[in-house]
């Protein structure tokens, strides 16, 4: 099928990269609102978040395999691979902003629609053209022009699907193949343990249909259904969960999940402010010094696993003690009052 | 938490006899649990005196001005020493540890004579982990294989 937004295989790693931008940046809203939550309180909540959080890890590395196999280079170091939060992202007709805040009735609003990604109606462009007026992070862009985006994360994906597929066809016409990365550079379960699920080398167009219809199915579901191939249920369910007050079992509709019930006190959260900035908190403080501490720790840790996807994978083992100490960093910072009452304060993510 | 003016205090007196600093001590979240365990035991109007003993010494910017009058205005003194000395070891190991009984004799019985843990978090949140690079066993997971590295020992 042709795609007509992906046209190069220097357009297609441009978009990969892209996808590798848009599963880390889930990670610091997953992180925060699950370490927001109390000590002891909210065990539903903390293990349906952790679940979800390890397996946008997950994703992130299949992104970067992505990348690799088609011979490109993962950056996570490069300026505004994080975004500056809020960021945008598109749903349908209208855009909405997924930011770092406690958990909440409200945050579980904005995560459900980052893993309910709608597809454009039937006849409809997968297009829609938004006015960049503003100066968040838009992610979810169309290759070269930052004023239209995709209708959502599922026709984002949908389109690197379709381009891998048509532009591996064009290069086999000439006996050549898109395929061109080292395997050597390919991340795979001997590196990554307990991370939500395996890992495979990605080296041709079936291992990489594969490996995005997982990142498509834990999201979302596959077709939306509740529970994937594996019978595994997808992220969207999993959080309609905290919101129906009951699990899911097999055989449920979407409407009215029959499982265990379930309870969140929303009050049991730490009171963090959200989006905070370094600019809110007092310059030379102990407490500005933590957030800054933070930022640094999180970016080496990002300089860490580009190493890792950059044909050094052994390297991830390095990184998950890492990822253990800005744990406790994030709590540290999350049970820190901010001056003059406005709450607690919190990771900035500026880096 | 609701921070208050007296909890503040209470922090910035933890940080001094811990040696750990203020972001670390809130970052345990039990400095309310803390202190009101404190004053259950041994009455608000000790834990004021503690807390009124220690501002003027919070204001000094030596150090070394700061451990001696700490030493003879709070732990040299026979009603704030003992309580000073229990709250430090309440911050290292999660446990209260009973007043002497020449204490309780001589200011008054403690709610409790026994040692306890006052909040699960306690063991977790205890400051002799970090004070020797290392974690509660069973809690704050370091990571598979993170055994073969060094402990991270902090400088005081």
């Amino acid at each position: 099928m042709a795609s007509p937004d992906i046209t190069s295989i220097e357009v297609l790693r441009s978009q990969l990269a892209k996808a590798i931008q848009l599963e880390h940046a889930t990670i610091p809203p997953y992180l925060t609102a699950l370490y927001s939550i109390r000590p002891g309180a909210n065990t539903d909540a903390t293990q349906i978040l952790r679940v979800i959080v390890v397996e946008e890890m997950l994703h992130l590395t299949i992104s970067a395999n992505l990348l690799n196999a088609i011979g490109g280079k993962p950056d996570l170091t490069v300026k505004g691979f994080v975004p500056s939060y809020p960021a945008t992202l598109p749903d349908g007709e209208t855009d909405f902003t997924v930011g770092v805040g406690p958990l909440s009735p409200e945050t579980l609003k904005a995560f459900l629609k980052i893993e309910r990604p709608a597809m454009a109606p039937a006849g409809k462009s997968r297009h829609v053209v938004r006015k960049s007026d503003d100066h968040s992070t838009h992610l979810c862009t169309l290759p070269e022009d930052a004023t239209l985006r995709y209708y959502s994360i599922g026709e984002f994906y949908a389109a690197i699907r379709d381009a891998i597929v048509y532009l591996d066809q064009q290069a086999k016409a000439k006996g050549e193949t898109i395929f061109t990365g080292d395997p050597k550079r390919q991340v795979t379960s001997e590196y990554y343990y307990s991370g939500g699920g395996k890992l495979w080398p990605i080296v041709d167009p079936a291992s990489a249909a594969k490996a995005i219809d997982l990142v498509i199915q834990q999201g979302e579901g596959k077709t939306q259904a509740i529970f994937g191939d594996s019978g595994e249920i997808a992220h969207y369910y999993r959080f309609l969960q905290l919101d129906k007050n009951r699990y899911y079992q097999q055989g449920d509709s979407p409407e009215n999940p029959t499982g265990p019930a379930l309870t969140t006190d929303w009050s049991a959260v730490w009171p963090i402010a959200t989006n905070l900035k370094l600019a809110a908190l007092p310059a030379g403080s102990e407490l500005y010094d933590a957030a800054v501490a933070f930022n640094s720790a999180y970016r080496q840790f990002l300089a860490l696993l580009t190493r890792a996807y950059n044909g050094e994978p052994q390297v991830l083992l390095d990184a998950v003690p890492r990822m253990f100490e800005f744990r406790n960093l994030i709590q540290q910072l999350i049970c820190n009052p901010l001056p003059g009452g406005n709450g607690n304060a919190a990771p900035t993510y500026e880096i | 938490m609701t921070s208050s003016p007296r909890l503040e205090n209470f922090v910035a007196f933890s940080a001094q006899i811990t040696a750990f600093n203020k972001v670390e001590i809130w970052g345990t979240g039990l400095a309310d649990v803390y202190l009101d365990t404190i004053d259950g035991l041994v009455g608000a109007a000790v834990t004021d005196a503690l807390l009124d003993a220690f501002a003027p010494i919070a204001t000094l910017r030596s150090d070394a001005a700061r451990t001696d009058r700490l030493r003879l205005e709070v732990f040299g003194s026979e009603r704030l020493g003992p309580v000073a000395r229990a709250i430090v070891k309440l911050w290292y190991i999660g446990v209260w540890y009973p007043l002497p009984s020449t204490w309780q004799e001589q200011f008054g019985p403690t709610a409790r004579n026994d040692a306890f843990v006052p909040t699960p978090a306690a063991f977790v949140e205890g400051l002799l982990w970090p004070a020797i690079g290392s974690h509660p066993p069973g809690a704050k997971a370091p990571g598979y294989g993170s055994w073969r590295l060094p402990p991270n020992i902090p400088s005081f």
